[in-house]
């Protein structure tokens, strides 16, 4: 079946069966992206594979935990989207206080980062226009566009009248010339 | 998942500074948001989460990462030998308190 398939789409059909094909409650971190980190954190040293095995389903127990947590927070404040703030307080709670600090810049960075571009950026979307006044203008747009168009559609009938008056009139000059011919 | 200009603006500040080597390099995020919301979103009873949220989420797994990967290999240090192992991480996991939790998650 491989074989028949051409290379390219092949390869889209391996990409995707890594992660469509695990049920969503065996889900991990990419390891590829983990086996990075480790590098970086200790380049020159060997990791066993069963390390890395534990490490990685420990990271899935930890996204559960401060989820949870995060979202017990969440209720208790009686919202109905877990935000930044529980997210730190969750981290507080569970003894990783020491994790806030680095999050939170990086939290700030990004978004520092996020609103510079979106200072350069010229699409409409971002330039901070209201909606309310977006749909102003747009129904402004309209309707002018609509008196354009009854414009012009007046315009092309009082061409076809004129065209049409024209054509009787000259319908008419004959029928008096063939009259006078009779008479001739 | 709320505010579609957070989220758009997000994912292009994340893309911006791995494009720009210039630029603050902590921003850069190892792990793929899109699979860490994935992951939250395995708990049914979960509500729904901000984009800011699911960033911080991100960064502090990294940041667990880090602690257990040093951790554990203050442990391969002392036992002298040269590859982490599994039984490094394990005393890691019983020597720190925050790290209770995963008794006996694991196999």
């Amino acid at each position: 079946i491989v074989t028949s398939l051409p290379w390219g789409s092949w390869l889209i059909f391996t990409a995707m069966s890594v992660t469509t094909d695990v049920p969503d409650d065996e889900l991990t971190i990419p390891r590829a992206a983990m086996n990075k980190m480790i590098k970086e954190l200790l380049p020159n040293v060997r990791v066993a594979n069963e390390a890395r095995e534990l490490i990685l389903n420990c990271c899935t127990e930890f996204i559960h935990l401060l989820s949870s947590e995060a979202n017990e927070i969440c209720n208790q404040q009686q919202k109905k989207t877990i935000n930044a703030e529980h997210i730190l307080m969750s981290l507080d709670k569970l003894g990783f206080g020491d994790y806030r600090a680095d999050a939170e810049a990086v939290l700030k960075d990004c978004k520092a980062m996020a609103a510079k571009k979106r200072r350069k950026s010229t699409r409409l979307e971002n330039l901070g226009i209201p909606e309310e006044e977006l749909l102003r203008q747009q129904q402004e747009l309209f309707a002018k566009a609509r008196q354009e168009q009854m414009l012009v559609e007046q315009q092309q009938w009082q061409m076809l009248q004129a065209q049409a008056a024209a054509a009787q009139q000259q319908q008419q000059e004959q029928q008096t010339i063939d009259d006078d011919e009779d008479y001739s | 998942m709320t505010g579609t200009e957070t989220e758009n603006s997000l994912d292009a500040a994340s893309e911006e500074v791995l494009a720009d080597g210039n630029e603050e390099r902590e921003s850069e995020l190892r792990l793929p948001l899109a699979r860490i919301k994935r992951i939250m979103k395995a708990d049914p009873d979960l509500n729904l989460a901000s984009q800011d949220a699911v960033f911080l989420v991100a960064k502090a797994t990294e940041l667990f990462i880090e602690s257990l990967v040093q951790e554990a290999y203050q442990y391969t240090c002392q036992s002298r030998k040269k590859t982490v192992s599994r039984r490094d991480v394990d005393n890691s996991i019983e020597a720190i308190e925050a790290l209770a939790f995963l008794d006996g998650a694991m196999d």
